[in-house]
């Protein structure tokens, strides 16, 4: 009972944490938009942390430049189990127009498995709150899974 | 069969239970109201519980530099000494363990949750947490002298003659001569004593400490977990403590004769306070500066507490 | 400090701004730019979608079958940035940019839109045309001399400028192709060089 109470709880209260891989902030600003009164992911358990070792779902956006790559893999890292990582835009799923760049080292895949793709170049904010949900459900798979 | 009432006290009523699930209720209005002062829907109410249990449920990491067992001790430390001072605090007339200063007794154990999380902070081996650490002690330090304040004058006006610091007399007075609230001489230290609440609990607008948009949570930084779940638990317990405080020391006066309804209204008005002092506080204000908070609470909050003072010492 | 007050508490009485998103469906502005959709019977394979596209979004791939060119076009949403760029250099308007903006995957092959169509290979008639030369009738020579082969010889005297040992002597207007057997040295030259391939050794 305990543990069901533990697994409902989780698919209620997804903590974001918001990584700007080199991103050009049209993303960025799209992720916190969803934290206004027009969209408010706050009503569906949603919250920005502020530090990786409070968050459930690890948002990245930009190609995943040379310098901030060990950043990222390292703030990844340190999101404690079960997480889910989140790609938010063209940008970490593929480096988009910034592909070939000598001071662009992505795209995402390449270093760490991505769960969600949240595809567009922004994507419309109810898009990412589709993502998101469908990284909650995740989140709920792979808490069964452990 | 006296030792078994006491565990009740301890366990259920008011201590571990009573004051999570209630707290936990007021963290969660608190989140509610202020959503709908911003225009939003906001989340449910149950939101911080969703919150605590679930991170009951997440990986505990410990830093490779940090001191292991001062920081996983330090969440635990500041829970028990919030449910101790549950106990001390009169609700409704109730008080479960009472003495002859018990004011003082409060006085310091209020002090520990904000202490254990400047230990576990510090044991954390975190920049950010030394910064949200020495803002912690100046923003204990900021609220500390006008809290002193307002008991000083509460404590004389019920004492009559001499200062009393025994919260059940107090209580008592307030029954037999009408609240603190209503007597005009204390009306600055009420006011003091609002604005003391969110600096002790660390809400906005005095919540330099835990500033999570500049610091990152401060101490918490490195916490993840059940120890962050108990973090997250001791913030809402102490919203009701502080609250209950308040209600004590300026609406105590309130009698039905039957205790349990005494405890509801008291619990009512925990709530009232807590949306007057946190939620529209953080509704209409933003954070102040460091210095801003030391400043705020030695000047005008301890000058309104020291009116207060001054008046019941000399008015009669 | 008043006013916000006030703010705050006609805020909590009124109704929230708040769209109710994943429970009532909203439909993107009109003009919004969102997932592609291809109509490959129209396409004629032209490429300027590949070639104006800027994220690299667009690949082809072709397939030979037996009854031609398989050609597939490939759209991977997850490297497009919905500029519109390849709708509006699409001369035969089979890129269109859809409304439709739920766009989540959890795999790549779901951010992937494609069309493939079929190339016919040309008519018959034109293969005749290039069909291999028939076999000279003219046999070669036993002691390795060059002959020529009066039916394609076209006289052009390119055998007898190139001729290191001077052994061919040819006249145009007589059409006459005359061989200097001692002087001739076997070398092969005028057959490597004849346009016709009429001196056969």
């Amino acid at each position: 009972m305990f543990k069901k109470l533990i697994d409902n709880s989780a698919a209620r209260s997804p903590w974001l944490f918001h990584i700007n891989a080199g991103s050009c902030n049209g993303c960025d600003i799209e992720l916190v938009a969803l934290l206004t009164p027009r969209y408010d992911v706050e009503r569906l358990g949603f919250k920005l942390a502020g530090t990786p070792r409070h968050a459930d779902i690890v948002v990245v956006t930009g190609p995943v430049t040379a310098q901030s790559k060990d950043r990222v893999l390292r703030t990844i890292a340190q999101v404690p189990d079960p997480k889910v990582i989140v790609t938010l835009g063209s940008c970490p799923r593929s480096c988009n127009v910034f592909r070939g760049s000598y001071s662009v080292v992505g795209p995402l895949d390449k270093y760490v498995p991505i769960d969600v793709s949240i595809a567009g170049c922004t994507p419309k904010p109810e898009a990412i709150i589709d993502g998101l949900a469908l990284a909650t459900q995740i989140l709920k798979e792979k808490r069964g899974a452990k | 069969m006296e030792f078994l009432i006491k565990i009740v006290y301890i366990l259920i009523f008011p201590g571990l239970l009573f004051s999570s699930v209630f707290g936990l209720w007021l963290a969660g209005i608190d989140r509610k109201v202020v959503a709908r002062m911003q225009r939003r829907v906001g989340p449910p109410v149950l939101q911080p519980t969703y919150d605590f249990f679930k991170l009951l449920g997440k990986e505990t990491i410990v830093p490779s530099c940090a001191a292991r067992h001062t920081f996983l001790i330090a969440p635990y430390v500041g829970l028990i000494s919030l449910v101790v001072t549950a106990l001390f605090i009169p609700i409704g007339g109730l008080q479960a363990f009472g003495g002859m200063a018990d004011m003082v007794v409060v006085l310091y154990l209020i002090t520990i949750p904000s202490l254990a999380m400047i230990f576990g902070g510090s044991a954390s081996a975190s920049p950010f947490a030394g910064v949200g650490v020495s803002r912690s002690m100046v923003a204990i330090m900021a609220y500390e002298l006008p809290l002193i304040l307002v008991l000083l004058s509460i404590g004389r006006a019920a004492g009559g003659t001499y200062v009393t610091f025994s919260l059940e007399r107090v209580t008592l007075y307030q029954q037999m001569f009408g609240s603190f609230l209503f007597d005009w001489r204390l009306i600055p230290a009420a006011l003091a004593m609002l604005l003391v609440i969110p600096c002790e609990v660390g809400a906005h607008p005095f919540d330099v400490g835990e500033a999570e948009t500049e610091i990152c949570e401060g101490p918490l930084v490195e916490y993840s977990g059940a120890p962050l779940a108990v973090f997250k638990l001791s913030h809402a317990i102490k919203m009701f403590i502080m609250t209950a405080l308040f209600c004590a020391l300026f609406l105590g006066g309130i009698s039905t004769g039957m205790l349990w309804l005494d405890v509801v209204i008291a619990l009512a008005l925990c709530s009232v306070v807590t949306l007057i002092c946190m939620t529209l506080l953080h509704a209409i204000t933003a954070r102040l500066k460091v210095e801003q908070v030391f400043k705020f609470f030695w000047t005008v909050v301890s000058g309104l507490a020291l009116v207060s003072l001054i008046l019941v010492w000399f008015v009669d | 400090m008043l006013p916000f007050i006030k703010e705050a508490v006609t805020g909590l009485f009124s109704k929230p701004s708040t769209e109710a998103y994943p429970f009532k469906p909203v439909e993107a502005p009109a003009g919004y730019r969102g997932r592609i959709v291809f109509h490959a019977d129209q396409c004629i394979s032209c490429g300027m979608c590949e070639r104006v596209c800027a994220g690299g979004a667009i690949t082809t791939h072709s397939e030979e079958t037996e009854e031609g060119t398989l050609v597939t076009r490939r759209f991977f949403l997850g490297s497009c940035t919905f500029c519109g760029h390849c709708a509006a250099f699409c001369v035969k308007h089979a890129i269109e940019l859809s409304q439709d903006y739920h766009m989540v995957a959890r795999t790549e092959e779901e951010l992937v839109v494609s069309g493939s169509y079929l190339k016919k290979k040309p008519a018959k008639k034109a293969e005749a045309a290039c069909a291999a030369p028939e076999e000279s009738t003219v046999k070669p020579r036993e002691d390795g001399l060059p002959v020529n082969d009066t039916s394609k010889c076209v006289y052009c005297t390119l055998c007898a400028k190139k001729c290191p040992a001077g052994a061919l002597t040819v006249d145009r207007k007589a059409k006459t192709w005359v061989l200097d057997e001692d002087k001739c040295i076997a070398c092969g030259t005028c057959h490597d060089v004849c346009p016709k391939k009429a001196i056969i050794m």
